[in-house]
């Protein structure tokens, strides 16, 4: 049985390749903070994953370049560690793991979509890693009286409940009917719950209510629904693939709808992809450029936008906007803590109240951002067919009038 | 058993037990690993021994994810509540609660989908070649969809498994899940080896070699294709459970019913180390998994295309797979009598 042998020697090549792969980082080394993150660079996230991570980036940058962070008298650099999540929830919770108990990481940055942070949350629960993540804003996550979770955004039922508001009271006060599409994960269908709720308040009424599938690429079905139905407004939510399919198929059915509400229409660069077709789409969004917020590092909305784009090529949504601010936050609770001892850190990063380029920050019990209201603008071209998205809502930061109803295809 | 074989398996039970200790870091990817074997194994039963190229055993495996949680859940708290609450904190488990939900969560998730397996076994098993391929492949991705649409078990918003219990230190909740998985992979070594030591096992490869034969010959291959069916069915439901309590939150289609990566990769191990033998999937996923994992550290954002190399060499180089090309090119390591006139012969003829 010489086979044995064979297998034996399988078995300890094995074994030296694990060991060899053992490679350990401190949390800090020399003048670096290593922070770790789980980010999506393939499968379904990807694109977003990407503005997640740019937005680390850009953030990392700017701060070591203008004097980085300092602690006890010493300046340290932010430096991270990334790993591919592949989208996959099972993947980051690996990753976290990994990070943590491998890598030697004391500081998390969050990945991106909601599934996937809740998917990493109970991991650095478990550690007491800090995480402050910009890109999981489902509202079960600031439930679960997480201590260690940091999220610079609004929760998800907030992104579109004013759209209902906001049709009700064009509708002069009356309820409307509203038609719903939402893909099948965590943060999708917090968006619904927070509409179904303006639903109730406001005494409206659903008329559909579909759940799509991930990997969004066809809602033909919904859409002829909606067409029979003729709702006030139609609400869609599935991250970047959702708003371009619904705009793809809408403007190929023709589908005529008073209002159409998304998510997602600046990180799918909706305006530049599908040009006048997107025209008058409705979009939740955590930040703006022209919102008026500013900071030593980034100045305003217009100098990240402007400088975003001349680093990486496109407008920043503001998924990377949010990621950025992320990093102000990490720097800001550090070096009030004046410490890396990851419970001084927390209580620092629970006790944060700075405003930011991309909006003031503080945060609640369950750690999710409560001074930064949410923003609708809506895709405005001119007639060159050069497309914009314009702030409509709340009043207070408007620099458009919200065009409503949609003037049917008939008229475009 | 003879002398060799006996240092062989005392020498793997050694460093299973001590491997928690060594690489205290690896926890996590070690019960993965274990996770791996017990797939890739079960799956060669179908696709190894029988012929009967199966996409569809991450159906157990999903159900006995979303089972083993729900059971442990339900025995103790609304299960309705819990999902809605996003689970966790609302209702904590006690130390004794989450392992007594979790030995009943396993029990369930093995035996439900046993069950499930030999009632579907009994109608879709009659299809053969690319049509049981195909029909089990929508198995996997039907599973996928319908759970996701069920309320109780958190739809699309996941379900969050109850988290390990305050006992011991850090590092007990990664013992826990390894050792776990690491009993499992014996139960099913045991149970994999005995069964192919069996005129089980000539059965099933009868039914690979010619169907019609085999039934000519007497044999009612139907009975037989279900029952090894169940077995994988059993295995499979207990990985599932332990993966969903090691990941800790279970979503429909990217962590149960994982058709595109689990589902295909316990095809791949087993092509990998050799189907139809019983060290060849289990070597297959060690390697699988190293490299994977290697990948992942060293080629970031290139893992998939290294990976898809990987394959492409192995279909082109080692189509019998890492085992079969042992024992192509050492033969009588094997306890194959070679004749060298015989071999030389061949090789003039060639």
């Amino acid at each position: 049985m010489k086979i044995n042998k064979i297998i034996v020697s399988f078995i300890s090549a094995a074994v030296i390749l694990l060991s060899t792969s053992v490679v350990s980082f401190a949390k800090v080394v020399g003048d670096k903070i290593v922070l770790g993150a789980a980010i999506s660079l393939t499968g379904k996230y990807s694109s977003n994953g990407v503005h997640t991570q740019n937005g680390y980036n850009m953030a990392v940058d700017r701060i070591n370049s203008m004097g980085g962070v300092k602690v006890g008298g010493k300046t340290y650099k932010f430096d991270i560690i990334y790993y591919d999540d592949e989208s996959n929830p099972k993947r980051a919770a690996q990753l976290a793991e990994r990070l943590i108990s491998q890598d030697g990481v004391e500081f998390m940055l969050g990945p991106y979509s909601s599934g996937l942070t809740k998917a990493i949350a109970p991991v650095t629960e478990k550690y007491g890693v800090p995480m402050v993540e910009a890109n999981g804003a489902s509202r079960s996550l600031f439930t679960k009286g997480y201590k260690y979770l940091f999220a610079v955004l609004a929760p998800a039922n907030l992104y579109l409940d004013v759209a209902i508001d906001l049709a009700v009271e064009k509708n002069n006060g009356k309820p409307v009917t509203v038609a719903m599409a939402f893909e099948q994960d965590a943060f999708s269908q917090d968006v619904r719950l927070g509409v179904l709720e303006a639903i109730e308040r406001t005494g409206s009424k659903k008329v559909i209510d579909d759940k799509l599938p991930k990997e969004l690429n066809d809602m033909a079905a919904t859409l002829v629904k909606v067409k029979q139905m003729k709702p006030d407004v139609l609400v869609v939510s599935g991250h970047t693939k959702g708003a371009l399919t619904a705009v793809r198929q809408i403007s190929e059915m023709k589908v005529d709808v008073p209002m159409l509400a998304m998510t997602h229409c600046d990180a799918a660069k909706l305006s530049k992809q599908h040009g006048k077709n997107s025209q008058y789409a409705l979009c939740a969004s955590q930040w703006h450029k022209t919102l008026t917020y500013k900071d030593n590092f980034f100045k305003d909305g217009m100098t990240y936008d402007a400088d975003f784009t001349k680093e990486f090529g496109y407008a920043p949504p503001y998924q990377a906007a949010e990621s950025s601010a992320a990093l102000l936050v990490f720097k800001d609770a550090f070096e009030r803590a004046n410490s890396f001892d990851q419970k001084k850190v927390r209580d620092a990063l629970a006790a944060t109240n700075m405003q930011t380029f991309y909006g003031n920050i503080k945060f609640a019990e369950g750690g999710q951002n409560v001074d930064k209201p949410m923003v609708l603008f809506q895709v405005m071209c001119d007639d060159g067919g050069k497309c914009e998205n314009k702030v409509v809502a709340p009043t207070k930061w408007a620099s458009a009038k919200l065009i409503h109803p949609i003037p049917s295809w008939s008229q475009r | 058993m003879n002398k060799n074989n006996l240092i062989l398996y005392i020498g793997i039970l050694t460093f299973g037990i001590a491997a928690p200790f060594l690489f205290p870091a690896f926890k996590v990817q070690l019960s993965i690993l274990c996770v791996l074997i017990i797939l890739a194994t079960t799956w060669n039963i179908q696709g190894g021994e029988m012929g009967y190229n199966s996409f569809g055993n991450i159906l157990f495996y999903g159900l006995g994810m979303y089972l083993c949680a729900s059971v442990q859940v339900g025995m103790f708290f609304p299960l309705a509540e819990w999902t809605e609450s996003g689970g966790e904190k609302t209702f904590v488990h006690t130390p004794a609660q989450f392992f007594q939900g979790m030995a009943v969560g396993l029990l369930v998730a093995a035996v439900v989908p046993t069950i499930v397996a030999g009632l579907i076994g009994y109608s879709i098993l009659g299809l053969r070649g690319h049509y049981f391929a195909i029909c089990t492949l929508g198995l996997g991705v039907a599973a996928g969809e319908i759970s996701g649409g069920i309320e109780i078990i958190g739809a699309g918003q996941g379900f969050t498994t109850p988290p390990f219990p305050d006992v011991g230190n850090l590092e007990s909740r990664g013992e826990f899940f390894y050792f776990l998985s690491f009993i499992v992979l014996i139960l099913t070594f045991i149970a994999v080896r005995g069964i192919y030591s069996t005129r089980f096992k000539l059965i099933l490869n009868a039914i690979r070699d010619n169907e019609d034969k085999a039934e000519a010959m007497g044999i009612q291959t139907m009975k037989y294709k279900i029952v090894g069916w169940m077995i994988s069915a059993f295995f499979c439901g207990l990985a599932g459970g332990i993966m969903g309590g090691l990941v800790g939150y279970i979503d429909s289609t990217d962590v149960a019913f994982d058709g595109r990566e689990m589902g295909v990769f316990m095809v791949l191990m087993a092509i990998l180390g050799g189907k139809g033998t019983l060290w060849g999937p289990i070597i297959g996923a060690t390697v699988f998994h190293i490299f994977k994992e290697g990948f992942w550290t060293f080629f970031l954002g290139w893992q998939y295309v290294a990976l898809g190399v990987l394959i492409v060499v192995i279909v082109i180089y080692f189509p019998e797979g890492i085992m079969g090309w042992l024992r192509e090119k050492y033969p009588e390591r094997f306890g194959e009598v070679v004749d060298e006139k015989d071999r030389k012969a061949q090789v003039e003829l060639k």
